[in-house]
């Protein structure tokens, strides 16, 4: 992912009500700042600003100095607001919800809820022994829930991965991140867009042709992710697969037990054809549903720990 | 906008024409292009080809109202087309990519900005004289200007052709930018591959110039450039652009053009004068867009 190459917008600087508090994250297309409204409530406020264009040196103005990068931004934002459509459309528990968008500074800006917790990113790194079966299951379930309504808007996500899944305090877990939800594939799109993430993106998504791309695409992307879940790192590149599929096999990275049915599931999602993949999210939901039989015992079990203890730190 | 504009290329003695020419203008700003596709290197005339279109391409998605910034707009369509020519090497597994010379020149607002890399110049012609030239990106063009070599013995020096910089091969192009000059009635802008101008000297251009309008004078031109190439003529392209009293109302005037409206000429292969491609963000786009969001927000119960 390219460095953000402009200056995030000053602590306590008041944003059409919102007092910024920090930057939280930043990616190729924006920066997420922590902020708060006059009430004290926390939102993550998201500002448009590519980071391959140098836009703000001082102050919290955007400026764009020539006619073709003017026209680049404003194409770039055109994504920005495909993502800000798509998750205004949404009210789900486990899609990130967007609460406000404006314009202001001469870019743009999306309100999200601000969730209390980390990525699943963050948590592979920490916790990964945590990640019983039982826990992969359960929480892949929920986010199944979350996809199915994104599907369900003829919408893709197409850059599902750890760091793009929070998981809240309590344990549910959040779909965020839509910046490349829709991909139009002008050459000058090609230019902004950060790169899908090397890993996650289905093999087929390289190949940059449209049609090819559905909700199949995104339930690769969610085998990538419970793999890394199980292994610590991502499999094999799916462009590279294709050429020769050098993908270790998930039970060789295994640290500890899990059910043959459960690689079975990782496997299928991850099949280079993307016809012997689950075509949806809600047949990939039932099959991670299915108890595996001889595992019966230690699912339970999980499931009766306090949720607190997942992530006792 | 009021000028009047000729183009034309010849085959002259060879095999395939490889230069490619074109211009393109709207209401209040003109393009012109001149590209001499290498000989001797596979696909001369693809790059030449590419670069015209690019160049052309970039310029009707961007000039829809004035440039902002007319250089940074010659340099970074030529670099663009630089790019497009490798790109087209590297998806055809060409041995050997493609290079081409190009000279471009913008007019709006009463003036003139142009930008070239390699041997194809341009030319500014005022009241009989030559008021402003590129300096070719050739070594023999190093040479007269350290003194080792006259002018005239470089005329017949072998290596007359060898250019440092162009677009395509390895190297990222060298260009160089014109400066901004603003322009008066009866300047005549003249860009051209080395078919032509190795032939015909400026002085006897600027001479005739002053004698004959452009578009009755130039076939002519083209024509004793061949002769004079006796049997061994190179591709002979010229575009080249009289700005006219802008109150003369016998000489049309851009201004009939509609709004976002492009004329374009070329002798590439490829139409050039269709719509624009890629549609612009308007600022009414931009409000519309968060309207919709906002009134998504507020439908879908939270």
């Amino acid at each position: 992912m390219p460095q953000q190459a402009n200056q995030p917008l000053p602590a306590g600087y008041v944003l059409n009500g919102y007092r910024i508090e920090k930057p939280l994250s930043s990616g190729g297309f924006s920066i997420v700042y922590l902020a708060r409204d006059e009430k004290d409530v926390p939102y993550a406020i998201k500002e448009y600003l590519p980071s391959t264009m140098p836009l703000r040196n001082d102050g919290v103005e955007v400026k764009i100095t020539d006619d073709a990068n003017l026209s680049l931004f404003r194409h770039g934002l055109k994504c920005f607001f495909e993502e800000g459509r798509a998750l205004a459309m949404i009210s789900h528990p486990n899609v990130v919800r967007v609460e406000n968008f404006f314009r202001a500074n001469e870019t743009c800006y999306m309100v999200m809820q601000y969730v209390r917790g980390r990525t699943l990113q963050f948590h592979i790194q920490r916790n990964r022994h945590e990640f019983t079966e039982a826990f992969i299951r359960r929480t892949f379930t929920h986010l199944m829930n979350g996809l199915r309504e994104v599907h369900a808007r003829k919408l893709l996500h197409l850059d599902i991965k750890p760091a793009n899944i929070f998981v809240s305090m309590e344990g549910r877990p959040v779909l965020l991140d839509f910046g490349a939800a829709r991909i139009t594939l002008s050459e000058e799109m090609m230019k902004l867009k950060p790169m899908y993430t090397a890993g996650f993106a289905a093999p087929e998504h390289y190949r940059f042709k449209p049609e090819e791309l559905g909700p199949w695409s995104d339930i690769y992307s969610v085998g990538a992710t419970i793999y890394t879940c199980i292994a610590g790192t991502p499999p094999q590149a799916g462009d590279v697969r294709e050429e020769k599929d050098r993908m270790i096999p998930l039970r060789t990275l295994a640290t500890q037990h899990y059910s043959d049915d459960l690689y079975d599931i990782v496997d299928s999602c991850l099949a280079l054809d993307h016809l012997k993949r689950p075509q949806t999210a809600f047949e990939l939901q039932k099959r991670l549903m299915e108890e595996p039989p001889e595992e019966k015992a230690s699912f339970l079990e999980t499931l009766n720990r306090p949720l607190s203890k997942l992530f006792q730190r | 906008m009021r000028f009047t504009i000729f183009q034309d290329s010849r085959q002259g003695d060879r095999q395939g024409n490889e230069d490619r020419i074109g211009y393109s203008y709207s209401r209040d700003v003109l393009l012109m292009t001149v590209c001499d596709g290498m000989g001797g290197h596979q696909d001369g005339e693809v790059a030449a080809e590419i670069a015209v279109t690019e160049i052309t391409r970039r310029f009707q998605q961007e000039a829809r109202q004035v440039l902002k910034r007319p250089f940074d707009f010659l340099v970074s369509a030529i670099a663009s087309a630089h790019r497009a020519i490798v790109s087209h090497a590297v998806e055809h597994n060409l041995l050997e990519c493609p290079r081409t010379t190009c000279v471009a020149c913008i007019v709006q607002g009463g003036r003139a900005y142009w930008a070239h890399a390699g041997d194809s110049r341009l030319y500014v012609f005022r009241r009989g004289q030559l008021v402003a030239v590129t300096q070719d990106h050739s070594r023999i063009q190093q040479m007269i200007d350290a003194g080792e070599i006259t002018p005239e013995a470089a005329a017949r020096h072998p290596d007359r052709n060898k250019i440092f910089s162009c677009l395509g091969g390895v190297v990222p192009p060298q260009i160089s930018i014109g400066r901004e000059l603003p322009l008066e009635a009866a300047d005549t802008i003249l860009l051209s591959t080395d078919g032509f101008w190795a032939q015909i000297p400026p002085n006897i251009l600027a001479n005739m110039l002053r004698k004959q309008a452009l578009v009755d004078l130039m076939p002519g031109l083209l024509s004793e450039a061949h002769r004079r190439a006796k049997g061994e003529s190179d591709n002979i392209s010229v575009v080249a652009m009289t700005w006219e009293n802008q109150d003369d109302a016998r000489i049309a005037d851009t201004s009939n053009l509609d709004d976002e409206q492009f004329a374009t000429s070329a002798n590439t292969t490829q139409q050039l004068d269709v719509d624009t491609p890629v549609e612009d963000v308007t600022d009414a786009d931009i409000e519309r867009a968060i309207a919709e969001i906002q009134d998504a927000i507020r439908k879908v119960p939270r």
